[in-house]
Parts: structure tokens; C-alpha cells; sequence
């Protein structure tokens, strides 16, 4: 009688692991590649476009404007998960976070307060700010009964997505917009282009910084060691000693500040105003990112922009081999599936038992 | 048993991950080599004209004009939505087919938020002029023309061009207006309303969709109240989407069960609400109507298809195909309504009506036979009428010589008042017989 065992591998060595991983890239792109040939296009052409986003100098621009945001929300969610809290709420906390900067905005646009260098920093602890107190109460109902945050993360996104959705049709419309629901064009001193001429120049060095503090908080820090034992057990971490709580909303307040950042790069570094839907689901990709980077902060901003340049990429696609948007998702899903496969690889191996 | 294969598995892993290191990084080479060739073959090329002036000779460098003419297009769904984005890829291959001289591309189910590098990639690939489908697009693409002085933008359903002044002169703006052929759809809607309750499914609370439910209700109170004496009852459901069939279903069946409404308009890029009318025609033995949006939907509901709206924005792209293949580009603000881009735009007797082809941009399509004579004769006489403007839907005549009020009994248009684009375009009230709160 034969059956298969999974089994549990101990610690990897590098090559193995890259092996793995460059099996199931190579796996993913042979996949997608009969894909582009049932459609009727040559895959290799199709490739080549892909990886031509990467080498040219204003696509991979794109590339990494649209990874920002992401890449902002997966660190956020690299810290939560590694505690073991499972925020699915990135959503949620970007929208307030873009509220509270578009708040700022307006309170200096409409009323005159805080001089016009202050704005962009304001925005900047504002977006902070919302996306992490927006965060700190599905931590709280946790710590205080014991409410699984899975749920509450979950629905505050469409709490705050129609918080959003009232204050655009009513208070924050813009009185010259005709009506239509869209906040004021931000001056352009709230605007991230406006410092170093791309919003990719202060936003890249902001996010490697914001990794780098991540990892200097989980591995450096005695919180951050609290942080890992509560992610590894929750039992133990309370009979050790640990203070769940602080340490809880602590990790929630960070990693929903990260995501509301995340939703100050996109009102102010792509769109330049608040409206519905401003998102477009980034906080939700930002769950796929931060597993895909391992929950590793260092990977986290790096696999944002390779997601931000699959992105770009499909676009180049549709419109030079006239795909289908649907070909560039599942070629896109492939790519992803077949890397989060290597994972599981890596960790675990097939034996046949007889 | 583990020495089978031949090869330690320290070699297998040795092997594998060099071929796997050398196959990307061959992959990055061929890639780049690719997006070079790519990049080389859009660059426009220059050509030396010599020409011989009595003066001498003079040679100057002149870039070439594109051979052959390059639009793209920026889609909000996918071109199978048979809604919105697929009425605007028929209007491409209408304008593609009569152009000629021309290749079109486009990127579909792009947010809103990544709408400019979405044009950017378009403007990379060599686009002249680039089309931009959704109101959402609207800044990037004033952005995008911002920074491509040298092409070409169009902006569909928004209110910002060159010639508004808010844009830069690279820019237009354009939209085929449904508001009148929505007040046709209302009077076929009053007249065969059995319960007097009307819904409407609509996306988002903008002035146009404002317009819209404004105008359809007006239109069935017309008929409604002229048939047995009673104002109708309208009700609004928001779903906050442009493409989310699951929300427009239960929307839908919300006005049915709850509200009682018997005709469910709708504004969102689905047919789901046609699809959820004929369910309750055939299958919950409740007589149920719905409607064709931006396209020929009857097919999604042969029993419960009333009547509808149908866009052609073949004639408008064409158009632009025009004034930048001719250079002879000059920023506009095109709102079309009945009658615009025909032929010729005088009415007809009712009896002769064009009424259920299509007529420039727009198409109402065939009302269906339950609609009585005298109301498919009225229709037709007011779609005839329209097309000279002789006959505005938000008028006192319109609403049955009663001034039209808001909600709050506030007189919004009276005497011979007709509303004027400006009213059209901030409509931000409903109309007293909307039983729904306007979102605020």
C-alpha cells in the first residue's frame, strides 16, 4: 500500500533554496507560456516584454510607484503576521490614512492652517497616525475579549470605505468639481513629486528606511523580541512574562501606520486628490506580498515592486499583443502561485510510504 | 533506492540551480536585447527633405508623420462586460473600420488609480492619440497630456479639456448624452407600471447618473400619472461600482421585494439588473422590466426588455481619428445628445420616426409591443421632437405642465424654463416623486 507523508525539512541551506525557488519560477513561466500559445502569441515574444519593463527606465518608474503603496502596507503586515495578528484590514487603514492626509489638506486649504512646507509632514503623521489607531482597535477588542481580529479587520475596510465614500459625496466634495464625488487637487507642496521631481525619489529611500526600522525593531529591540515570541506562542509568551497588551496594540499601531503611508503615497504621490475606491485593492495584494517577501522586511519592498512591475507589464501586453486582461491575471496568478508552491517546497517534502 | 537516478542529489541541486540562475539571467539578457529592438523601432524617424528654393538649396530635417495613425485606449472594464467597455470597443472597431489608416490598442480593467501608467505604456507604444474611458481617468490623462505635449488625448465622460480651460489644449473631452433617451425609457416605463413603483440601480451619486434617474422618473410620472391619476414612486439603490454584478443583484432584487418597484432602470456596466427582471418574469411569476445600457442587452432578458439606452461612440472617435490624422486637432468639449452627428437632424412624423435605429451616437432601441399604441406613437413623437431640441425632457411640459420640484418642494423649474447644461451638468436633487435620499 503505497501513500504519501509530508514531512517537515529542517533549516534549508541558500542553494537549495534558490533552487527551489528558480525550479517553480522556471515551472510558472513554462505554465504560462502554453498558455500565450494556446492564445496565439509567441511566449517568448511576450517574455521578452515582460523582463523589457524591467530594463526600461520609465516602466520600471512605474514599476515602483505602483510597488510603493504595496510595498508600505506588506511591511506594515510583515510585523502583524510575524506577531501572529492577521490584519486583514491593510485595506481599510490605507483609506484612513489617505483620509486623514487629504484632512490635512484641506484644513490648510480650506481654513489656512500650517504653513504650506508643514502640510506634506503633517500628512505624513497624520496617514501614520489614522491607519494605525484604525488598526489598534481590532487589537484592542483582541487583548480586551479576546475577539479574533480576523473578522473585525476585515469589515472596518468597508466601514472606512464608505466613511470615505460619505465625506467625498458631502463635506470634502470639491465645490468647483460639479458635483461629482472627488476631494480638491492637492496644491503642489502636498504632492510627492514636488520634492526631488518624481514621487519614486523620496518615496523608494522612505520605504527602505521604514524596512530597515522593522527589522531593527523585531530583531534589536526587547518589544520586537516580544513581538516574535507572542507570534510564536501565545501560551508561552504570557507565561513568560510578556505584557500582551502593550505589545499588541504597539504592533498594530505600526503596522497600521505603515499601511495608512501606504494610502498617502497613492493620494499623494499618484492620484492628487481623494476619491472613491482610491485603494483598488492594494491592501489586499499587500497580504500576497508580505508572504511572498517570507514576512522578511527586507524582502517586503522588493517584492512589492516585482509585483508593481507585473502590473506595468501586463498593461504592456494588452496593449502590444492585444491579450486579453484575463490572459495577463492568469499569467500574473501563475507566476505567484507557482513561487508560494516553492515555498511550501521548501518546507516541507513529499516521501512515498509503503 | 536514493542512488537510483545516478546523480547525488548534492549534484541534482548544483545542476538545477545553475540552470535555473542561467536561464533567468539568459531570459534578462534576451528580454533587454528585445526592449531595446522595441524601443529602436518606435523612435520616429527623421528624414531629410531636400528642397530646391530659388534661393538655393535648403536641406532641412522634418520628423515624419506617423504612417499610419496610433490609438490607444484606456478601458475601466473588461471588453466582455457588454456595458459600458464593450459599447466603447465597438465604437474603436466602428471608427477603426471607416478610418483605415489606422491600428488601435488598448488596456483593459484598469483602476483608477494606476490610469497613468496605464497612458504612459499606451503614449511608450507609440500612440498618437490616446482615448480615456472612464470619469476616473480624468486627471491622469490631463497629466499624461501635460506631459506628451505632442500627442493627443481624449477624456470620455468627464469635464476637463483645453477648451473648458482646465486642461492643457492637448486635451478634449467628450460624452453621448443619455438623459433624453432616459425620459423616453421613463414614459414606456409609466406606461406599463402595474404596481406604480419604479427602481433604479445606479453606481454612483455623480450629476450624471443624477440626470439620469431625474429624467427616467420624470418620464414615467408623465405617462403614469397621465394613465390612472396617481404621481409614481421611484426608489434609488447606491452600489458605490461601476462593474460589480454581485451588488447590482442585490440591488436589484431589494427594489423588487422591498420597494415593489415593477421597472428597474439602471446605471452600471452590467446587464445583471435585465438578467434579475427576467428571473422574476419567468421564473417568480412577477411581471418584472428592465432595460439595455450602453449596448443591446435584450438578449439577457427576452421577456422583461422594455426599451433602453445604446451608445454609438463610433462617430465621436472617428472624428478625432480625423482632426489628428488631418492635424488639424483643436481642443473640444463634444456632448452629444438626439440628433447630433447625423446626417441631417430634422424631425419626422411620428408614424416615420427613426426612433429604434441608430441615429448619430445614440439608439433607442425597438420598445417592446406591451408598450400601449398611443404610448410607442408618444414616444416616438418626442424622440422626433428631441432631435431639433424643440421638445427638453426637464421642462414643465415635460412633467405634465407642473413646474418641476426637488424633494423638498423646493420649484427648481417653472414658467417656460428649460434646464440649461449648466444645470444639466451640477444636477445635484431629485426630483420630487425619488423617495430615496440623494447620498450627500
Amino acid at each position: 500500500m503505497l501513500s504519501l507523508k509530508l514531512e517537515r525539512r529542517g533549516e534549508v541551506s541558500r542553494k537549495f533554496s534558490a533552487a527551489v525557488s528558480g525550479f517553480f519560477l522556471l515551472a510558472g513561466l513554462f505554465f504560462a507560456s502554453i498558455i500565450f500559445e494556446l492564445l496565439g502569441v509567441s511566449a517568448v515574444e511576450t517574455f521578452s516584454r515582460v523582463v523589457s519593463v524591467f530594463t526600461s527606465q520609465s516602466s520600471l518608474m512605474q514599476a515602483i510607484l505602483r510597488g510603493l503603496p504595496i510595498g508600505f502596507a506588506a511591511l506594515g503586515l510583515c510585523l502583524a503576521f510575524k506577531m501572529n495578528f492577521w490584519n486583514i484590514g491593510a485595506e481599510g487603514q490605507m483609506y484612513m490614512g489617505m483620509t486623514a492626509a487629504t484632512g490635512v489638506v484641506l484644513l490648510h486649504a480650506y481654513y489656512g492652517y500650517i504653513p504650506d512646507f508643514l502640510v506634506f509632514p503633517a500628512m505624513v503623521a497624520a496617514g501614520f497616525l489614522a491607519g494605525g489607531l484604525y488598526c489598534t482597535l481590532p487589537a484592542f477588542l483582541k487583548v480586551k475579549f479576546g475577539v479574533n481580529e480576523i473578522l473585525p479587520t476585515l469589515m472596518l475596510n468597508y466601514i472606512a470605505m464608505h466613511f470615505v465614500n460619505f465625506l467625498i459625496t458631502g463635506p470634502w466634495r470639491d465645490p468647483r468639481g460639479f458635483g461629482f464625488p472627488l476631494s480638491i487637487i492637492f496644491p503642489p507642496y502636498a504632492r510627492m513629486e514636488t520634492f526631488l521631481g518624481h514621487a519614486n525619489f523620496i518615496g523608494l529611500p522612505a520605504a527602505i528606511t521604514a524596512a530597515a526600522l522593522i527589522f531593527g525593531l523585531l530583531q534589536k529591540t526587547s518589544i520586537g523580541f516580544e513581538m516574535r515570541v507572542l507570534g510564536q506562542n501565545f501560551e508561552a509568551a504570557r507565561y513568560a512574562g510578556v505584557k500582551i497588551g502593550r505589545t499588541l496594540l504597539t504592533g498594530s499601531m505600526v503596522a497600521g501606520g505603515l499601511a495608512g503611508i501606504g494610502g498617502l503615497v497613492i493620494v499623494s504621490g499618484m492620484l492628487g486628490r481623494l476619491r472613491p475606491g482610491a485603494p483598488a485593492g492594494y491592501g489586499y495584494t499587500a497580504i500576497i506580498i508580505a508572504f511572498l517577501a517570507f514576512l522578511n522586511p527586507w524582502l517586503a519592498v522588493p517584492a512589492a515592486i516585482f509585483f508593481g512591475g507585473l502590473l506595468v507589464a501586463g498593461d504592456v501586453i494588452q496593449a502590444t499583443l492585444n491579450l486579453p486582461f484575463a490572459a495577463v491575471q492568469i499569467f500574473q496568478s501563475t507566476i505567484f502561485l507557482m513561487i508560494i508552491v516553492g515555498e511550501f517546497f521548501k518546507r516541507y517534502k513529499i516521501r512515498v510510504v509503503r | 533506492m536514493e542512488k537510483k537516478a545516478g546523480i547525488s542529489r548534492r549534484k541534482f541541486l548544483a545542476v538545477s540551480s545553475g540552470v535555473a540562475a542561467g536561464s533567468v539571467a539568459a531570459g534578462v539578457v534576451a528580454g533587454g536585447l528585445a526592449g531595446y529592438f522595441i524601443g529602436q523601432s518606435q523612435a520616429p524617424a527623421a528624414v531629410t527633405r531636400t528642397v530646391t528654393a530659388p534661393a538655393g538649396t535648403v536641406t532641412t530635417t522634418v520628423t515624419a508623420p506617423p504612417k499610419r495613425l496610433k490609438v490607444g485606449y484606456v478601458y475601466v472594464g473588461p471588453v466582455g462586460d457588454y456595458g459600458w467597455t464593450f459599447a466603447h470597443d465597438q465604437g474603436r472597431k466602428w471608427a477603426d473600420a471607416r478610418y483605415r489608416n489606422v491600428d488601435s490598442f488598448y488596456i483593459e480593467s484598469v483602476p483608477e488609480a494606476q490610469a497613468l501608467g496605464a497612458i504612459e505604456s499606451l503614449v511608450n507604444q507609440g500612440a498618437d492619440l490616446v482615448i480615456t474611458t472612464s470619469f476616473g481617468y480624468m486627471d491622469a490623462t490631463a497629466e499624461a497630456a501635460a506631459r506628451h505635449p505632442g500627442k493627443y488625448f481624449v477624456h470620455i465622460s468627464g469635464y476637463r479639456s483645453g477648451a473648458a480651460g482646465n486642461a492643457p489644449q492637448n486635451m478634449s473631452s467628450a460624452f453621448a448624452e443619455f438623459y433624453q433617451l432616459y425620459y423616453l425609457n421613463g414614459l414606456a416605463a409609466g406606461a406599463v407600471s402595474q404596481t406604480g413603483v419604479v427602481g433604479y440601480v445606479a453606481a454612483f451619486p455623480i450629476p450624471e447618473v443624477v440626470r439620469h434617474i431625474n429624467a427616467f422618473v420624470l418620464g414615467a410620472n408623465y405617462s403614469y400619472k397621465k394613465r390612472t391619476g396617481r404621481n409614481i414612486r421611484a426608489f434609488v439603490n447606491w452600489i458605490f461600482a461601476w462593474f460589480d454584478p454581485g451588488k447590482a443583484r442585490e440591488a436589484a432584487v431589494a427594489l423588487i421585494e422591498q420597494s415593489n418597484a415593477d421597472v428597474l432602470a439602471f446605471t452600471e456596466d452590467t446587464p445583471t439588473t435585465l438578467q434579475v427582471a427576467e428571473e422574476y418574469t419567468t421564473r417568480r411569476n412577477r411581471r418584472t422590466w428592465s432595460f439595455s445600457h450602453y449596448n443591446d442587452m435584450s438578449g439577457y432578458g427576452k421577456n422583461s426588455h422594455l426599451t433602453g439606452q445604446i451608445v454609438n461612440w463610433g462617430p465621436i472617435y472617428l472624428d478625432f481619428y480625423r482632426m489628428v490624422g488631418t492635424g488639424s486637432w483643436q481642443s473640444v468639449d463634444i456632448w452629444t445628445r438626439i440628433g447630433d452627428y447625423m446626417p441631417y437632424r430634422w424631425r419626422r412624423p411620428a408614424e416615420k420616426s427613426t426612433a429604434g435605429e441608430v441615429d448619430g451616437t445614440l439608439q433607442l432601441p425597438p420598445v417592446h409591443p406591451s408598450v400601449p399604441s398611443e404610448w410607442q406613437l408618444e414616444i416616438k413623437r418626442r424622440y422626433e421632437e428631441m432631435k431639433e431640441l424643440l421638445f427638453e425632457p426637464f421642462s414643465v411640459e415635460g412633467n405634465l405642465g407642473e413646474p418641476i420640484r426637488d424633494q423638498r418642494g423646493q420649484v427648481r423649474i417653472k414658467g417656460t424654463e428649460r434646464a440649461d447644461w449648466k444645470m444639466l451638468w451640477e444636477m445635484d436633487w431629485f426630483v420630487e416623486y425619488v423617495e430615496s435620499e440623494l447620498p450627500r
